[in-house]
């Protein structure tokens, strides 16, 4: 009954951000000095084609009726139309997001598997080589630029050993499986479509470890600090004068304990992975939520920015949603409150 | 608790691995499927085709679009190769233009047994139902028909199933208008195909935007958003069947990926590769590289509306002061044509004079004489790349540099290319560097819009001639061609003196190949005939 309070409130505030983001970006978009009609129909349209354009996107009406309007199609799930791609806003977007939820989530498993072992093992080894190493390198995660570290990978994976494709979701003369989820894994998976499966999993290597490397840095920045602060406390000596093996204590004992802080960083990690992908898509080729929102934001293509950036803004609470849900497995105490 | 998760994480990494383990080599021999199945000759094109937004011929106005389109249509009449002034038949055998007084009446005999990808065999409806579908979706190419031509759809008859008669009023130019017919927007589609796939009176545009329904070497088989679009070969084309059994063209936005791609052999053909690419791929093996030619010109517009640029000689100044063979030589390692006039080389009437290179003495004295000692100009630049692939940043910097060394300060304005034409349109630049290419090919389709006010085009956003305007527009109505080029020689060299422009150069355009790929020849309208190619 609490959780489901709980629930309820959170998405009460989902909605309440929505409007405010709706409305903020709807007047940022049109403040802007340029004329959506120049950028969508280019430089040779004569005045008639960009009355007619101006008409149909009801630009020639005062900013606070265009975004009634806009409001009022929101309300039937009608995100309007792109002015650049000349689609539905949800159609593009259903294109675009689960490729760029399939990079985000293997970006996630990446730094998840490296960053919380490295995390452990530098807070045990405090101070020693291991401890320098895995910080030096956590340090270069945080700083190295991601375009230039896309490149490097995918001119060591793919150019000089060959072992990963170059980009894009799945082999050019491979079948991508049939839209379920529209996470090709997933949907190659199901289908049991073991080619489809290699090559889509071959295709994520290189873009996740890409897009992965700084949120695996900070995961195990985080993992070592709160790792350290758990092994000093009184429960692992305690744990460690029971006889307990090493191993037992520090990851049943130890880690579970540390990974509470660590799964907020996850969450909001997870967010930054979905909006921050730009770089790693265009590098990667992949036709992504990035790159899309790009090319929109580029070509003033207000109906697609204002669906990319609402959709984030659903994506990013509920990542939170996901992270307190999670401390309620992870700490009994918070359960009982 | 701790052991199931670790079971689960092993479970999961033995998963991927397995996944890996075999595909390790596949991935380092390319496609797998390649030797096996059809894709060996299938030319895979890798480019950025972030422009791609339709492939019906009546609403594709982009480079991409235009590119697919011209290999899935045929049009009425065509250009062979490079030649864009001798006009060819294609699916009309023959056409007669013809003075009635009030109107020209073209009368187009299409040729028999022509059939389209569907099997359905094509008549003149088909043509009528094609060009009046143009006008009626009124898309982006739609003003080549409705101003240049001046068309209305009743003007489009069909007086028996071979024969088209278009009417034209005596103010547009039949040459400009048989040009026209040779562009994507002129390709003509299966009206009972597309007529059973209309939706909520949309003539088709739904299903032709990502569907094909046309009579050329290639069909639309998928164009998946972002990433792919698939040509195969059609089986019920009636010219030199295509060597190829399709094309797949790859959204592939990072040049240096494209570039990886070539050499390692995954992709056919790079698009979009930098000079600097160019030269390093040169004596590697497999991979060659070649050119073609565009006709965009790079320019600075001078509103002549704001002074001192309404002073001929500050204008002529600026133009003289220019070091042109710097910017070609050494900012574009020489991927240009220098190229001083307002018609580009490669379509009739172009100007081969190049008057001007960095002379400061005389356009300083240029600028005494005009009184305009103290000059401060605002030069509006788009950013990212310019065509020939330099930097505009860096062609500005130089612009800003030459000038400089004449008294002229210029200080630079960089804004994305939607908001400089906003300005530009609205008269409010001062310089404004751009790029310009014609619609058709035809020397009116630059000589219009560079000369005529009226167009509501460049000229109207630099300055008024009405003398040179009304040349322009009476040169473009000459049906004697040797008049004609008398006419673009006298309008081109006033323009070069007098008019708002100072005209950069004119890029080429750069391709990487696979040294297997041959028949590879870019047509400067921006398109390739995949028919002709082998690899």
């Amino acid at each position: 009954m609490r959780f489901l309070g709980f629930l309820l409130r959170r998405i009460v505030g989902i909605a309440a951000v929505m409007i405010g983001v709706s409305v903020i970006t709807f007047a940022i978009s049109h403040v802007i000095p340029a004329d959506p009609a120049a950028a969508a129909l280019g430089d040779h349209a004569t005045a008639d084609q960009i009355a007619e354009f101006r008409s149909a996107y009801h630009l020639d009406r005062p900013v606070a009726e265009q975004y009634a309007i806009y409001a009022e199609g929101l309300l039937h799930g009608d995100l309007g139309r792109s002015i650049r791609t000349r689609r539905d806003v949800a159609a593009d977007l259903a294109d675009a997001f689960p490729a760029t939820l399939e990079l985000s989530f293997a970006a996630l498993l990446v730094s998840l598997l490296v960053g919380l072992p490295l995390g452990v093992w530098s807070a045990v080894f405090r101070g020693r080589l291991p401890d320098l190493a895995v910080r030096l390198f956590a340090l270069a995660g945080g700083s190295i630029p991601v375009f230039w570290l896309g490149l490097i990978v995918i001119g060591l994976g793919y150019y000089q050993l060959g072992w990963f494709p170059g980009g894009g979701r799945i082999d050019t003369f491979v079948a991508p499986p049939p839209t379920r989820t529209g996470l090709y894994v997933v949907d190659s998976a199901i289908a049991g479509d073991l080619d489809a499966l290699r090559s889509s999993v071959l295709h994520l290597v290189l873009p996740a470890l890409t897009l992965g490397y700084f949120s695996t840095a900070v995961i195990a920045r985080m993992t070592r600090s709160s790792m350290v602060e758990v092994l000093g406390q009184d429960y692992m000596r305690t744990a460690r004068a029971k006889g307990l093996r090493e191993r037992i204590v520090i990851f049943r004992h130890g880690l579970r304990n540390a990974l509470i802080p660590t799964v907020t960083i996850i969450g909001l990690t997870f967010g930054s992975l979905l909006s921050g992908a730009v770089l790693t898509e265009t590098i990667f080729s992949w036709p992504g939520l990035g790159r899309y929102a790009t090319a929109s934001a580029v070509s003033l293509d207000f109906p697609a920015v204002m669906g990319v950036t609402l959709l984030a803004a659903v994506v990013y609470p509920l990542a939170n949603l996901a992270v307190d849900i999670a401390y309620y497995w992870l700490d009994p105490r918070i359960q009982r409150g | 608790m701790s052991y199931r998760r670790l079971a689960i994480l092993f479970a999961t990494l033995a998963l991927i691995a397995a996944a890996c383990a075999p595909g390790t080599t596949s991935g380092a021999s390319g496609n797998p499927q390649a030797s096996a199945g059809g894709a060996s000759s299938t030319l895979v094109y890798y480019a950025d085709v972030s422009d791609l937004i339709s492939l019906d011929p009546a609403v594709a106005y982009e480079f991409s679009g235009v590119l697919l389109v011209h290999n899935v249509y045929e049009t009425l009449v065509k250009f062979e190769g490079a030649d864009l002034a001798t006009i060819k038949p294609s699916l009309a055998s023959s056409w007669d233009v013809k003075d009635s007084g009030a109107q020209w009446d073209i009368t187009f005999k299409l040729k028999s047994g022509v059939k389209f990808a569907s099997g359905n065999a094509l008549t003149a409806d088909d043509v009528v139902y094609s060009l009046q579908r143009v006008i009626k979706l009124n898309k982006s190419p739609a003003f080549l028909f409705t101003d240049i031509a001046q068309l209305k759809a009743e003007n489009i008859k069909a007086t028996d199933a071979s024969t088209v008669v278009v009417s034209m009023p005596k103010t547009a130019s039949p040459q400009g208008f048989l040009s026209i017919l040779t562009f994507t927007v002129g390709g003509i589609v299966d009206s009972k195909d597309v007529k059973a796939k209309e939706a909520a009176g949309d003539s088709g545009s739904g299903y032709l935007l990502d569907h094909s329904s046309g009579s050329g070497p290639f069909a639309v088989d998928h164009w998946t958003k972002n990433s792919e679009v698939l040509l195969k070969a059609n089986a019920n084309y009636g010219g030199t069947k295509p060597a190829l059994s399709g094309v797949l063209v790859k959204h592939v936005p990072e040049s240096t990926n494209q570039q990886f791609a070539l050499e390692k052999g995954d992709a056919d053909v790079a698009r979009n590769l930098s000079p600097q690419q160019i030269a390093a791929l040169q004596g590697k093996p497999g991979v060659t590289t070649t050119s073609g030619n565009s006709l965009l010109l790079v320019y600075v517009g001078m509103n002549a509306t704001v002074k001192p640029l309404d002073n001929v000689n500050v204008r002529e100044a600026l133009r003289i002061a220019v070091d042109y063979d710097g910017i070609v030589k050494d900012l574009l390692k020489g991927n240009a044509k220098k190229v001083q006039g307002i018609v580009p080389a490669g379509l009739a009437g172009y100007n081969d004079a190049t008057p001007f290179q960095a002379d400061v003495t005389k356009a300083k004295a240029l600028l005494t004489q005009a009184g305009a000692d103290k000059v401060t100009l605002e030069l509006l630049v788009p950013t990212g790349p310019a065509p020939g692939g330099v930097a505009w940043a860096d062609l500005a910097a130089k612009l800003q540099s030459d000038w400089a060394k004449i008294g002229v300060t210029v200080t630079i304005k960089q804004t994305t290319q939607a908001e400089l034409l906003t300005s530009y349109r609205a008269q409010k630049g001062q310089l404004v560097m751009i790029l310009w290419g014609p619609d058709f090919p035809d020397p009116d389709a630059n000589v219009g819009p560079w000369t005529d006010y009226a167009a509501k085009s460049i000229a109207f956003r630099n300055a008024w001639d009405d003398k040179i305007a009304l040349k322009g527009r009476e040169a473009a109505l000459i049906t004697d061609t040797a008049k004609r080029a008398t006419a673009y020689k006298e309008i081109t060299d006033y323009v070069l003196h007098n008019g708002p422009y100072v005209v950069l150069y004119q890029p080429t355009e750069l391709f990487g190949l696979r040294s297997n790929v041959k028949g590879f020849a870019w047509n400067p309208m921006g398109w390739l005939d995949f028919a002709s190619i082998t690899k």
